[in-house]
Parts: structure tokens; C-alpha cells; sequence
């Protein structure tokens, strides 16, 4: 089923001095079953973009297709809770969601809107918590004590327990400590491959992009700049520094060490691999 | 959400723009005042005509005017309404069923609505062509008469201007957590009355808590930066009154002496 945007437009405040365009005219097709990384400058529409995906945002032009549902611009969808509970939307900074008196409570909040019983409910909120790594202590605490980064994770399994198909992430990581960012990104590439979700991340990280996502999605100035595979677009750094984008360390090293000389084949994506092949090299002229 | 627009300043360069805060605030208070004295029809074409005119120099377009009446328009009909009820004066017009209204009901009500459009004319004409700032140096300038007999001018003025400047941030903040709420399956328009309930609690507590947050990381950074209510301050812009700002305190002022000369003679 396909999830993709067709000629879609988006512009905020219409008919106010604020009137802007975000979106102009984007054709897009997520592929299913696979994990897309949406990236591109600040400003440039990609939270825009990802909201048109359970319908927060309606087209202003176009026409939004996901899963069974399809809106165009200018109708009045009716009974969008299908498709919010299918397609699961993180927000950017989504702990200020959170408003139960317990972490299990807020957890069992989505679920129970889609329907869930009490006991359903509680059960999937416990493997959502435990999924994203927040022990059985945290359950009866008020969502108010944890730490930023614990109340990041109580948010996402907010929405994990509504066990959507899509996964829709607005920079799910940002402000996580290193440790947590990688604890999440595999939790996300687990779902994905392990319960085959179709994720769509947006991020600021090649790091991320590069290590966990299947696809790439560039957005300039509300447009789509390009749509290609991770391994097209890390080829050689060429593609990324032609879309203005710092290509990641790995990348960089490996295009420096073929400019001072080096034999570096292309499949080579870590350091350990990198290093290995340098140090062959090295022997055979030593 | 994004379409609301009572209260807020629009930049734009003109004559209205350029007035000194205080002048500005001054007129609007003569203006208002004006409004209130029962100078009939004429006296409220005359304010119509002037109030009409400065929105015309303002260069802020009559479709925003418009917008900004807007949320007015419900009051309005209710208003209506009820005055349909419970005055009884003049003549009847219609008669529906077992009720009828009266000539009196209608003129008593076109006056209050009359009376409302001015003021939010006014009101806004301040509000859109003054910035947050220049408008609380205004109220601090005009109120240090009364520092004297120990009101906080300053004080008053900067919770006015603190207040002023997180409403945008507030309605963003509420539009944010109804999305992410909405994502999780809350139903903001349709909906059973007990869903309703959980809906809006679900938007309020967080709203209450990121409110709070706020303050505090305010206060916090106003401290930081040696912020202290009491002390002496020097200010980066200093007001200074200009022919056209007399010129405009004057006319207002001439406009409320001509509606009082109008509700008695005329
Ligand atoms: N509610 C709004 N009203 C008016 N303009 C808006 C609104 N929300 C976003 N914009 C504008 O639309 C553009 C795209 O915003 P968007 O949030 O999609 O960017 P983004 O790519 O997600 O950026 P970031 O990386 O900073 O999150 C920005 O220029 C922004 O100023
Ligand atoms: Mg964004």
C-alpha cells in the first residue's frame, strides 16, 4: 500500500502577512517495509512534510496517499483516527506530551484511545516501556520525575504501544546522550527489520543515516532535492557535498586516504574494515 | 490557530507606526473614552470616520481589521439575543410565535455592537502598530506619576510586556501537544462528553507544565543577567515626544471634546 505525496503543496497562514509556503509541490513515494531517513537543512520542511502523514496537515495543493486513506487538498477528511492509530507519529521533543500521574498510565494512554482494554492496554505498555529500555521501577512514577532523556523514552513508547505499521520519527534523538541515541536507533532498526514497520526518520545525523537507513530523502526549501538509496548516496562523498551536506567521518576518511593514494573499494563502511584494508596495503609495499 | 490575530503587532512603516508609544496610548484612551459618551449617530460617524482614518494611514489592510473582530462576532449574537428578550421599549417590529421584538431591543442592541467595533478598532489600531516593547516603555513612562505614591510602574509594565510576548509562544505550544495528543488517538472535535474530558486534560496539564517551565527559565535568565525589579535602570531607547505626536495627542483630545459637544447640543 503505498504512502506518497502527490504534487503536494503546504502553506501556513493563508491570506496573513505570515503566509508561507513550506511544501511546493512534492512528489514522493516512501518505499514500504524499509527505513527512510528524511534530511535537509533547518527550515526546510521536513516537519512539515512528515505531519501530512497521519493527517495533522492537510495538503493546501495535492494529494497525500497513506496506506487506504487518500486526501486531497480542499476536502474535509472525516474519522482520521484509523489512520493516526496506524501510522504512529513522534514528534520533535515529545516529552512534553506526557500528562498521566504515572509513566504506565501515560504509556496506556494510546492504546485505550484506539480502543484497547484496560488490561490490553497496561500489557502493551509494559513491553513498550521495557522495549525502549525504561525498567518495571519507572512504571507507577510520575512522568514529571524522570530525566529528559527518560521522559524522551516514556513518549516513544507511547506511541510504540499503539503498535503501528508506520513509524514516523521527527529527530527522535536529538538531545539523547550517545549511548541512548544508539540504544534507540537499534531499537528502531530492530522494528523495522524484526517486525517489518516502515520507519520514516527525520534527522540531522549522517552518522545515523548512514549506519541504519535503507533510503535517503533530501528537502531543500520545500522541495524534494533528491530520493535515493543510502549506498547510491554515500557512493562517494560527491552526491552529499553537491547537496551541501557533510558527508560523514567514515566517508571522509575513506575519500582522504584514496586521494593520498590508497586502493579503497567502495563497500567499505567501517572503521575496522577501513582499517584492515589500509593496513594490507601498507604490508604489501613494507 | 494561525489566524488569530487580536493583539498582535504587525510591521509595517507608517506615519501610525512612527508615533511615539505614548502619544498612541494617550489617543486611544481619549478615544475610548469618547465612545462611551451617548453622542448618538453623528458622534459615532465622526469616531467611525477618524478611527477610519487611521487605520487608512496605519496601512494595515481592512480584511485583517476584520479578522481581529472575528472572535467578537459570537459575543455579538449572543448579545442580540438576550437584549431581544428583556428590552421592551418602543415600538414592536416582529412578532415570532409568543415573542415579539421591539424597535427598542434593536436600537439598544445596535449600540452596544457599535460601541464594541470601535473599541476593538481602536484597541487594535494600537496593539498592531506598537511593538511589545515601545508599548511597555509607554505604560512605564506614563504611569511614573504614580510611582510617586508608590504604584510599581515598572513593575506593571514589564508583567504587561512579559505577558504580551508569550501569548504567540503559548499558542504555539497548545497547537504543538493537541498534534502530538492527537497522534496518540485523542479526539479533539468529535467525540463522546467523557472523551472530551480526557481530550482536554490532556492538552492542559501538559500546556500548565511547559507554562510553568517557562516562567521559570525566564526568571531565571532575567536574574542571571542581573535583572533586579527595584534598581535604576538606564534604557537603550529613550522616548521622545515629536510635533506629529502632540499633534495626534491633541486631536484625539479635540475629538472628545467635539462628541461631548455633540451629546449636549446636538
Ligand atoms: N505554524 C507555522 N506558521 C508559519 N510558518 C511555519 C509554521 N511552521 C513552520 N513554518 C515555516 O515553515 C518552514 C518549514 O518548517 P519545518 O518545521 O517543516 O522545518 P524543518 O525542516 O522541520 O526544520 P528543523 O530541522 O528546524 O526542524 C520554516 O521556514 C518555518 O518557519
Ligand atoms: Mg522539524
Amino acid at each position: 500500500m503505498p504512502i506518497a505525496f502527490e504534487k503536494v503543496s503546504h502553506v501556513y497562514s493563508t491570506g496573513t502577512p505570515y503566509e508561507f509556503k513550506a511544501l511546493d509541490g512534492v512528489d514522493l513515494a516512501f518505499t514500504e517495509g524499509r527505513m527512510t531517513a528524511v534530511i535537509g537543512r533547518t527550515g526546510s520542511g521536513k516537519s512539515t512534510l512528515v505531519q501530512h502523514l497521519n493527517a495533522l496537515l492537510l495538503p493546501s495543493e495535492g494529494t497525500v496517499r497513506v496506506l487506504d486513506r487518500e486526501i486531497t487538498a480542499g476536502s474535509t477528511p472525516k474519522g482520521l483516527k484509523k489512520l493516526r492509530g496506524d501510522v504512529g507519529l513522534i514528534f520533535q521533543f515529545p516529552e512534553y506530551q506526557l500528562f498521566e500521574e504515572t509513566v504506565l498510565k501515560d504509556v496506556s494512554f494510546g492504546p485505550k484511545n484506539f480502543g484497547a482494554s484496560e488490561e490490553d492496554a497496561r500489557k502493551r505498555a509494559k513491553q513498550a516501556l521495557r522495549l525502549c529500555g525504561l525498567e518495571e521501577q519507572y512504571d507507577e512514577r510520575s512522568p514529571l520525575e524522570l530525566s529528559g532523556g527518560q521522559k524522551r523514552r516514556a513518549a516513544i513508547a507511547g506511541v510504540l504501544a499503539m503498535d503501528p505499521k508506520v513509524l514516523v520519527l521527527d529527530e527522535p534523538t536529538a538531545g539523547l546522550d550517545p549511548r541512548g541515541t544508539e540504544e534507540m536507533m537499534k531499537l528502531f532498526r530492530t522494528l523495522n527489520k524484526k517486525n517489518n514497520k516502515t520507519i520514516i526518520i527525520v534527522t540531522h545525523d549522517m552518522e545515523q543515516v548512514f549506519q541504519y537507513c535503507d533510503e535517503v530523502v533530501v528537502m531543500a526549501d520545500g522541495k524534494v532535492a533528491a530520493h535515493m538509496s543510502t549506498d547510491e548516496f554515500f557512493a562517494d562523498s560527491s552526491v552529499c557535498r553537491g547537496l551541501g551536506i557533510l558527508p560523514p567521518a567514515i566517508i571522509r576518511t575513506c575519500d582522504a586516504l584514496r586521494e593520498a593514494g590508497f586502493d579503497i573499494p567502495k563497500e567499505i563502511r567501517t572503521s575496522a574494515a577501513l582499517a584492515k584494508c589500509v593496513a594490507q596495503q601498507v604490508r604489501r609495499h613494507g | 490557530m494561525g489566524s488569530f490575530v487580536l493583539g498582535k503587532y504587525i510591521a509595517l512603516d507608517s506615519p501610525v507606526h512612527r508615533l511615539d508609544p505614548r502619544a498612541k496610548i494617550v489617543a486611544m484612551l481619549a478615544m475610548l473614552i469618547a465612545i462611551f459618551i451617548p453622542a448618538g449617530w453623528y458622534g459615532y460617524a465622526v469616531l467611525f470616520a477618524a478611527v477610519a482614518g487611521v487605520i487608512l494611514l496605519s496601512k494595515l489592510s481592512f480584511t485583517f481589521i476584520w479578522k481581529s473582530m472575528k472572535p467578537m462576532l459570537f459575543m455579538m449574537v449572543f448579545l442580540f439575543i438576550m437584549n431581544c428578550f428583556v428590552i421592551r421599549t418602543g415600538e414592536v417590529l416582529v412578532t415570532v410565535g409568543k415573542i415579539s421584538i421591539y424597535s427598542g431591543a434593536v436600537m439598544q442592541t445596535l449600540y452596544i455592537i457599535v460601541r464594541l467595533l470601535l473599541m476593538i478598532m481602536i484597541t487594535t489600531c494600537l496593539t498592531a502598530t506598537t511593538k511589545p516593547l515601545d508599548m511597555t516603555l509607554g505604560i512605564e513612562d506614563l504611569l511614573k506619576p504614580a510611582s510617586r505614591i508608590g504604584v510599581p510602574g515598572h513593575e506593571i509594565a514589564m508583567l504587561i510586556s512579559i505577558a504580551l510576548r508569550f501569548i504567540p509562544d503559548l499558542i504555539e505550544e497548545t497547537t504543538r501537544i493537541m498534534k502530538a495528543q492527537e497522534s496518540r488517538g485523542v479526539d479533539m472535535k468529535e467525540g463522546k462528553f467523557s472523551e472530551k474530558i480526557s481530550a482536554i486534560l490532556s492538552l492542559i496539564v501538559p500546556l500548565f507544565v511547559s507554562a510553568f517551565q517557562r516562567a521559570d527559565d525566564l526568571a531565571n535568565a532575567m536574574e542571571a543577567r542581573g535583572y533586579a525589579p527595584g534598581e535604576k535602570r538606564t534604557r537603550y531607547k529613550v522616548l521622545k515626544m515629536r510635533v506629529w505626536d502632540w499633534l495626534t495627542v491633541i486631536g484625539a483630545n479635540a475629538l472628545l471634546a467635539g462628541t461631548i459637544v455633540i451629546a449636549r447640543f446636538l
